[in-house]
């Protein structure tokens, strides 16, 4: 299946580019990324745990990225599988920047297969569409952030945010969070 | 086909059912028909870890008249609403919507609230709740909320209930002066789910020009969808054959087509003006 769209980032390419191969970003902004360790130049495995709704799935894979053209370009190769089944493809970024907005531009090729394939192909071009668009939008607070700053901590706060309202429900039982 | 271990419980009030989902948070489902659920579960895309059943909370199953106000229940079948000789004769779109859903057993089993709080992209009820300009009621554990219909879809299996609620009723105005309304789909083969669907529901002044038109469709973008550029040309049109040509060439209008392998997004944006024309059609010569 081809996967291709656009999403416009209010960030300096430079910003959108570092953030978009930093590993810790990436793990941040990835819907579901449960883990991304690096295993080599450039190349990472990686547990999501993702899905649209009530459907839902673990996946581990690798992520490698390549044809590296800082600021404006690279290329990345995903495989992985899961429960629900299988996925495999590669697909090229290239950044523009016009009057402090980058347009980030990506299209691959990917290929599904197994469960997920069989009874969901027709959900699929839209799964794929949410999830670069949250993964987009995620980007986007990361690299809006100033560089000499220290990076955005909603991750850490979020998790921390989770956890302790988490706990307080457990605790007493509090309903409304 | 043999689903994961969960725990099931089955409340027998409202109130209890929204404890237990609060109680559970993100590990529970609620069952209602169970016709999207459970082919989920069984297939290990869905693994929810406690599943609430809402099939035994009473008064749950109904349809009213409230004023000038439908009322249906969440957990109304399909066929419950197919074979209501009240809504055809007061929301004609209810029952034809609903005889085109699924199979005989789906329609038996399966529920508006369910379907609704499923929101599959191709699902057939969110065309009509559209273009009826329903509201959905939605209980959690700070009281009741009302949501419109065109707030309620959000995306690709996702809607604006939030974590801790539950569908509970659907309510829709009955429909008044010289209306017509009609739903037109092309079900895919082997599911049944709608490839294209469009939903129409129009009225007509004494001269028999449109006075106003509201469209739903759904199956071709990630959620159901209100076809404003449709309902905007139609609006104050003679509502002849040119005029609503000229209207349905807008119905996939600024919308993220997504195709798959039995249609591209090039035949799904085809088939939709192909059959908003034809539900128009079809609701204009249906008034009275």
């Amino acid at each position: 299946m081809k996967i291709e769209g656009t999403h416009e980032v209010r960030a300096s390419r430079e910003r959108v580019y570092q953030a978009l191969i930093d590993p810790a970003v990436l793990q941040r902004c990835i819907p579901g990324c449960e883990k991304l360790e690096k295993t080599g130049d450039n190349s990472y495995s990686a547990t999501l745990r993702t899905g649209v709704g009530s459907i839902k799935g673990i996946f581990t894979g690798n992520v490698r990225l390549e044809d590296m053209t800082p600021p404006t370009h690279y290329r990345m190769a995903v495989d992985g599988k899961g429960q629900p089944g299988f996925l495999k493809g590669s697909g090229e970024l290239d950044l523009e920047e016009r009057d402090g907005v980058t347009l980030i531009r990506y299209s691959g090729e990917v290929q599904i297969g197994g469960t997920i394939a069989g009874v969901g192909q027709r959900m699929i071009q839209g799964a794929v569409k949410m999830t670069a668009s949250q993964f987009f939008t995620a980007i986007e607070a990361e690299a809006k952030t100033e560089a000499h700053k220290p990076p955005p901590t909603h991750g850490f706060f979020r998790t921390a945010l989770r956890w302790f309202s988490g706990w307080l429900r457990r605790t007493f039982r509090l309903t409304w969070l | 086909m043999i689903p994961s271990q969960f725990d099931y419980v089955a409340p027998t009030t409202l109130s209890e059912a929204v404890a237990l989902l609060a109680q559970h948070a993100d590990e529970a489902k609620i069952l209602a028909g169970g016709h999207s659920l459970i082919p989920a579960m069984k297939l290990r895309l869905a693994m929810p870890q406690v599943l609430i059943d809402i099939g035994r909370i009473k008064d749950l199953a109904y349809i009213r008249e409230e004023g000038s106000q439908i009322r249906i229940g969440a957990m109304t079948t399909h066929y419950q609403i197919e074979s209501s000789d009240r809504l055809r004769e007061i929301c004609p779109l209810l029952p034809e919507t609903a005889a085109q859903i699924g199979d005989v057993q789906v329609r038996n089993k399966g529920t508006i609230g369910g379907s609704l709080a499923h929101a599959d992209p191709a699902a057939d009820w969110p065309a009509a709740i559209i273009a009826l300009g329903a509201e959905i009621v939605a209980v959690g554990a700070n009281g009741e909320r009302v949501i419109k219909a065109d707030d309620f879809f959000v995306d690709m299996l996702t809607t604006a209930l939030q974590p801790g609620e539950i569908l509970r009723e659907i309510r829709i105005a009955a429909a008044s002066g010289r209306f017509g309304q009609a739903y037109l789909k092309v079900p895919q083969p082997a599911s049944g789910f709608a490839v294209v669907g469009v939903a129409v529901s129009l009225t007509r002044s004494a001269a028999g020009g449109c006075e106003s038109a509201s469209i739903g469709v759904t199956g071709v973008a990630s959620k159901a969808y209100r076809a404003s550029g449709v309902e905007n040309a139609l609006a104050g049109s003679a509502l002849d054959e040119p005029a609503i040509a000229a209207a349905a060439a807008h119905a996939a209008d600024g919308v993220s087509i997504n195709g798959d392998l039995y249609a591209s997004d090039d035949y799904r944006r085809h088939l939709a003006q192909v059959y908003t024309r034809r539900a128009i059609e079809a609701a204009a010569a249906r008034v009275k």
